[in-house]
């Protein structure tokens, strides 16, 4: 047992920092935890993935016959922790690279493929993915956006909702429903639709954290042609999967922090402990241990799974406990840097201005939703680990149409 | 990174869940509490195994491995709540680091040592001291050992062996003995985390067994997500209270300047976990579970007794926050 990097590992390693040392008056740096607007800072965040493709750290996994670099997952994790060292943001085409462009590599035609990826993986094309609807999130397969046949078009109606990033987006991997006669999980079909297309319209949703990072999306008489589905139609919801797959992983990831770093809470501290009274720092040193102790518990339940990923492992169900080990620490992280603040806690910012505890604390609900909530997390770990029965399921076999119903 | 056990230490984990499942029956750990027998498999048993001197110098008889050794074969003896605690064996091992001849005792199970907490003079209720014989304590700073008077209690877990002491004899081992105590009792602490993974592990397993048995409103229980929610966070905690212990032990082996942060987080976790997953065993199997012949509470008074021995989680999460705002994580 060891922490140290493998000599192959350890010179992959270098050579990710010396060409983050490199290119970095072109790369945009944050501090820690700062969140990044993606409108305000579109062309900027665009730049920064695109001299970073150029110099072979992005799509790391991805086969190189797609722009990729044929790499391991544990390559792969080495570019998040340096690029997280660097203080770099994440990547603007994030969703893209972690879940839209492999949907593509795996059901695409040679044509999408070579239309798409290598511009998905320099941030040329930004992509979203379309999949949630004010009815089904949880329950995705309840979706009602309809896609129908016309000619060589597909015409599309229905809206999308929570859809990160649409409002930067230039093409989106969209689920529909195109036959309401069948099953629900039968009748879907997926597409790539161009964000620009005629129809579309994006429409920006506040976050409780202030920011607008996602939005809804409507689709009137939107026009697609065949040649941009992905899949046979009907196949819909065996595309979704793969897509869903690869978004556990891209966010139960190998010991990377979901909220922020045990050490920015430990900077923090260090600085905040000494104005507060003894009575406080008493009920804050034991929010910070705790804290601290459930985001090592993560961090080091992360490299167990990073260590068989490197021995050749497949990603299991266990990614998604990952997730859920993440979101409960970042609870706790988040609670205990704003306890540190004392009574300037219920300002929006400090004296100085600075507000970033109070901002991470407010993000953290949308962690504990997005890609799959805490208790569609816990169906799975309690099914697919644990091996208690699923779900029980009213709506599998009949007609979508029939809302359920036989 | 290699963030995982070696052949060995696998072979090694696999070997003691062979020996303690054939040497440990649970019906020992309800014997004892009612005052009929020591804990099982004893002090013979685990000295004749190896299983004592695991962490003691071959030049004093032991197998000379590492503290993450000991760990993997203490989650075994977790598992079944076995005693007197591989905890004792490993913080003696460490006491004794300049005491040879008594660390050979140790290994061979000749001398039937304890480590006290708290004065000497009367201490704390201590691990496995109800049937020591041979006293380490900490005396104004220096290392003693020596015999005593042993006053044992009520046990709410008495597979803990948790009596305390008068020591009628002292000798000094080692003047100035501070920091070699204090590394002791991090040692102690993170081979304590393993037995109560081992604990948690356990419970939750035969909480999960029963829960895809037992029916109820015409459906098995475990498809109910009160109960299935319940067990995988008592899971979720499990699978990382193991990477914690793992790095505790690991640290007490390669990084001595990171076992006292990480020490105290795996103790300051298990007690938690542990809790949590017996609380869960008990309720998962409703009023069976309450019952004196099920199993249940045996996991869960270990639980309730380990959280309070060796310094609390309050204890320990302050030691972390300290540690870590002192510069321990970077
Ligand atoms: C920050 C953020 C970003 C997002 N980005 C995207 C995106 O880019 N693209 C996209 O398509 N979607 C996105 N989403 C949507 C996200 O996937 C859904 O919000 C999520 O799947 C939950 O669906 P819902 O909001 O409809 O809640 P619902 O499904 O209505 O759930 C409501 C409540 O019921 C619970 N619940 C539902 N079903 C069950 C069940 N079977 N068992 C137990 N409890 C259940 C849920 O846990 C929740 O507490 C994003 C969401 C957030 C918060």
């Amino acid at each position: 047992m060891d922490f140290d990097d493998t000599p192959e590992e350890a010179s992959f390693r270098a050579h990710v920092r010396s060409v983050l040392e490199e290119h970095a008056s072109e790369l945009l740096h944050v501090a820690p935890g700062e969140p990044v607007d993606a409108r305000s800072r579109e062309a900027e965040l665009r730049d920064t993935q695109r001299v970073l493709a150029e110099a072979g750290l992005v799509g790391v996994t991805w086969p190189r016959e797609y722009g990729g670099q044929g790499g391991t997952l544990v390559q792969q994790a080495i570019v998040g922790q340096e690029l997280g060292r660097a203080r770099v943001p994440t990547l603007i085409n994030h969703i893209g690279i972690g879940m839209c462009g492999p949907t593509v590599i795996a059901h695409g035609s040679d044509d999408q493929r070579s239309r798409y990826l290598a511009r998905l993986l320099r941030a040329d094309d930004v992509w979203c993915q379309l999949f949630s609807e004010p009815g089904s999130g949880s329950d995705l397969a309840a979706l009602r956006t309809s896609a129908v046949r016309d000619g060589e078009d597909w015409v599309v109606n229905g809206q999308k909702v929570w859809t990160t990033l649409a409002h930067v987006a230039d093409f989106g991997i969209l689920l529909t429903r195109t036959d309401p006669s069948r099953p629900k999980h039968a009748g879907l079909t997926m597409f790539v639709v161009d964000m620009h297309a005629p129809g579309v319209t994006v429409r920006p949703l506040r976050q409780m954290s202030g920011g607008a990072d996602f939005n809804e999306v409507f689709f009137d008489d939107v026009r697609i042609p065949d040649s941009e589905r992905l899949g046979e139609p009907g196949e819909g919801w065996r595309v979704a999967l793969t897509t869903l797959m690869n978004e556990r992983v891209a966010i139960g990831g190998a010991g990377s922090d979901i909220g922020p770093s045990p050490e920015s809470l430990t900077a923090h501290a260090r600085d905040r402990l000494p104005a507060l009274s003894p009575e406080q720092q008493v009920l804050a040193r034991q929010a910070v241990g705790r804290a601290l102790v459930a985001s090592l518990a993560t961090r080091y339940t992360g490299y167990r799974r990073f260590t068989t990923l490197s021995q050749g492992g497949v990603p299991g169900p266990e990614a998604s406990a990952g997730k859920l080990g993440g979101t409960a620490a970042a609870r706790l992280v988040t609670d205990a840097g704003v306890r540190l603040l004392g009574d300037e806690a219920v300002l929006g910012a400090t004296a100085d201005g600075d507000d970033t505890w109070q901002r991470a604390q407010a993000y953290v609900p949308g962690i504990a939703i997005a890609g799959g909530t805490d208790q569609v997390l816990r169906n799975i770990l309690g099914e697919r680990v644990l091996g208690l029965p699923p779900e029980p399921r009213t709506d599998k076999s009949a007609p979508f149409s029939s809302g359920g119903r036989r | 990174m290699n963030f995982d056990l070696s052949d060995d230490q696998r072979d090694a984990a696999a070997g003691a869940r062979e020996f303690f499942t054939g040497s440990v029956p649970l019906s020992a750990a309800r014997a004892a509490l009612e005052g009929e027998g020591p804990p099982a498999p004893g002090r013979k048993a685990l000295a004749d195994i190896g299983f004592l001197g695991i962490t003691v110098p071959e030049s004093a008889g032991g197998a000379g491995g590492s503290v993450l050794d000991l760990a993997v074969v203490a989650e075994q003896a977790g598992a079944v709540l076995a005693g007197p605690s591989l905890v004792t064996a490993a913080r003696a091992a460490v006491l004794l680091e300049g005491a040879p001849d008594l660390a050979a005792q140790l290994a061979d199970g000749s001398a039937a040592i304890a480590v006290l907490d708290g004065p000497v003079t009367g201490s704390a209720p201590s691990l496995d001291a109800a049937d020591a014989t041979l006293f380490l304590g900490l005396d104004g700073g220096a290392l003693v050992v020596g015999e005593g008077e042993v006053t044992p209690g009520r046990p709410m877990d008495a597979t803990r062996g948790l009596a305390s002491v008068r020591m009628t004899s002292r000798r000094v081992l080692a003047e100035d003995a501070g920091e070699l105590w204090a590394r002791a009792r991090q040692v102690g602490a993170v081979v304590m985390a393993a037995e109560d993974l081992g604990a948690a592990d356990r419970a939750v397993l035969v909480g999960v067994d029963y829960a895809q048995q037992r029916q109820a409103f015409g459906r098995v229980i475990g498809s109910y997500q009160a109960v299935k929610h319940m067990l995988v966070d008592a899971w979720v905690g499990v699978d990382q209270l193991r990477s914690l212990v793992w790095w505790a032990a690991w640290a007490a082996d390669s990084s001595p300047a990171e076992l006292p942060l990480a020490a105290a987080a795996a103790k300051a976790y298990a007690a938690e976990v542990a809790e949590r997953a017996t609380e869960t065993v008990v309720q998962v199997h409703g009023g069976i579970g309450f019952t004196w012949e099920h199993d249940a509470h045996l996991y869960w008074r270990r639980a309730k007794v380990d959280r309070l021995l060796l310094g609390d989680a309050a204890e320990h999460l302050d030691a972390v926050a300290r540690l870590a705002v002192a510069g321990a994580l970077g």
